[in-house]
């Protein structure tokens, strides 16, 4: 009961920043999204390890390198965004048909 | 003390979701950011009902530093960052939301269908589990605890490799 509340509420966290980063235009928003989505798998670590086994350190292992992926992520993508802003004046998704390649 | 703890995991999680969907429904950025904040010290705090002591103040520490950076770079960053313009910052809305919900659905049936064996009642005292967390990252998971700083190290470098601008002096000569 108490595992399927904890796995419920992540899901929805992760439905939500699956739409967030399908849906928003900016790429700042678009990390957000995906913070969400990482914020909800984490939850679901912890959730597993607690109550199914709380002897297995592996699992707090797995949530803190998720945490070590949250911030290179937004580092990255933050340095991404600079210099997209710097050369085209605006991080929007849509106008950044030129880096198809 | 079972009852009591599922009563604070759904409080704390319905928070956390509301905050989650105000980040994408409302037009101030600053608000998005803390929005955002707001929803992972809530994730935070449910790891602190789950009595994983020291992920929670460790989720809750960086989240406080990294949204307050995210609202900065978000007012630099977007066109309409006060939201007082009513731009429309989405799109292929449909499809995103039918995706989420699909998705959402399917990991909701992996949950519900699945028997997740019995739940183990008592956690490890704090103390015992930062001990254990300890020999663990010095013992079994090495390599992957310094893989983890490996890669910190490599995205600082790409990330001022990316931002900086990188004068060439060879082309000036000829």
């Amino acid at each position: 009961m108490v595992l399927t509340v904890a796995l419920i509420i992540g899901t929805a966290l992760f439905g939500i920043g699956l739409y967030g980063a399908l849906s928003q235009t900016n790429l700042v928003m678009i990390m957000m999204g995906v913070e969400l989505m990482l914020g909800a798998s984490m939850l679901n670590l912890v959730a597993f390890w607690r109550y199914l086994h709380p002897d297995v350190y592996s699992i707090q292992m797995f949530v803190l390198v998720v945490m070590t992926v949250m911030a290179l992520e937004a580092a990255v993508g933050f340095a991404i965004g600079t210099q997209r802003f710097r050369s085209k004046g605006s991080v929007e998704s849509e106008e950044s048909a030129d880096l198809k390649g | 003390m079972m009852e009591l703890r599922i009563i604070l995991l759904i409080v704390i999680g319905l928070i956390a979701i509301w905050f989650g969907w105000r980040v994408f429904r409302t037009d101030s950025m600053v608000r998005s950011a803390f929005s955002l904040l707001a929803s992972m010290v809530a994730v935070g705090a449910m790891f602190l009902v789950m009595e994983a002591e020291f992920l929670g103040v460790l989720q809750i520490m960086m989240m406080g530093t990294e949204m307050s950076i995210m609202a900065i770079f978000m007012m630099m960053y977007m066109m309409d960052p006060g939201g007082l313009g009513q731009m429309d910052m989405t799109h292929q809305e449909k499809p995103s939301i039918v995706v989420a919900v699909v998705s959402g659905g399917l990991a909701l049936a992996v949950i519900l269908l699945t028997k997740w064996g019995s739940i183990v009642s008592q956690a490890p005292p704090p103390a015992q589990q930062n001990y254990d967390l300890g020999i663990e990252i010095m013992e079994r998971s090495m390599m992957i605890f310094e893989s983890a700083g490996f890669s910190i190290l490599t995205a600082m470098v790409a990330a001022l490799a990316t931002a900086l601008i990188i004068h060439n002096n060879h082309k000036k000569k000829d």
